[in-house]
């Protein structure tokens, strides 16, 4: 199960941890894997490509974890975004996915 | 901080760890011919164990609820043709 756990002060978005694994299905077919990947990787790519010291990202082999440098509206607001986006996803796939 | 490179299988658990529900069989059944052709038989005895009727009962030869093939009478087998694409089991007594 894919763990994600999303830290704020007051009301910006300071760390976001994704980790663990879908085990959804076998490597390459696993598509809960897949659309975390890529919606974090396009949350995390388009903020980088506004500002690149917005945001630090570490990846390892148990996931990744970003920590939020800026409280600037967008990049608040794409976090916000990647955050209702894996929520969706969690409503359909429970077993797979968890965000706290 | 570079741009993130996309793999989309970044939070999939790695190759080989897969588990699959396959991997069952039942034991073979040991099917096919029990005599060769032209060799002696005795009433009773199985010739052929099969799965439908790949070969079918011929001259005093019977086949069984399993459609396994068995000789009526002492004697000789015998695989000959059936028709253009079919074969048969016979046995023939040696007086014959």
């Amino acid at each position: 199960m894919i763990k994600v756990k999303v830290e704020k002060k007051d009301t910006y978005y300071t760390k976001v941890n994704i980790l663990g694994h879908a085990m959804y299905d076998d490597f390459g077919k696993d598509i809960v894997c897949s659309a975390v990947s890529s919606i974090v990787t396009t949350t995390v790519n388009g903020i980088i490509s506004l500002d690149k010291d917005s945001l630090v990202y570490t990846v390892s082999k148990e996931g990744m974890s970003i920590k939020i440098n800026s409280n600037d509206r967008t990049t608040q607001v794409l976090i916000r975004n990647m955050i209702n986006l894996l929520k969706e996803l969690e409503n359909d796939y429970k077993e797979y996915i968890q965000i706290n | 901080m570079r741009l993130l490179k996309l793999n989309i299988q970044l939070f999939a658990h790695h190759k080989g760890q897969g588990s699959t529900s396959n991997g069952r069989d039942s034991i073979g059944r040991r099917l096919g011919a029990k005599r060769a052709d032209g060799e002696f038989i005795t009433a009773g005895s199985i010739i052929y164990r099969q799965r439908g009727t790949k070969i079918f009962p011929g001259t005093n030869v019977r086949r069984g609820n399993d459609d396994t093939l068995y000789s009526t009478i002492d004697g000789i087998v015998k695989y000959e043709r059936l028709g253009r694409d079919k074969k048969q089991a016979s046995v023939y007594s040696v007086a014959e």
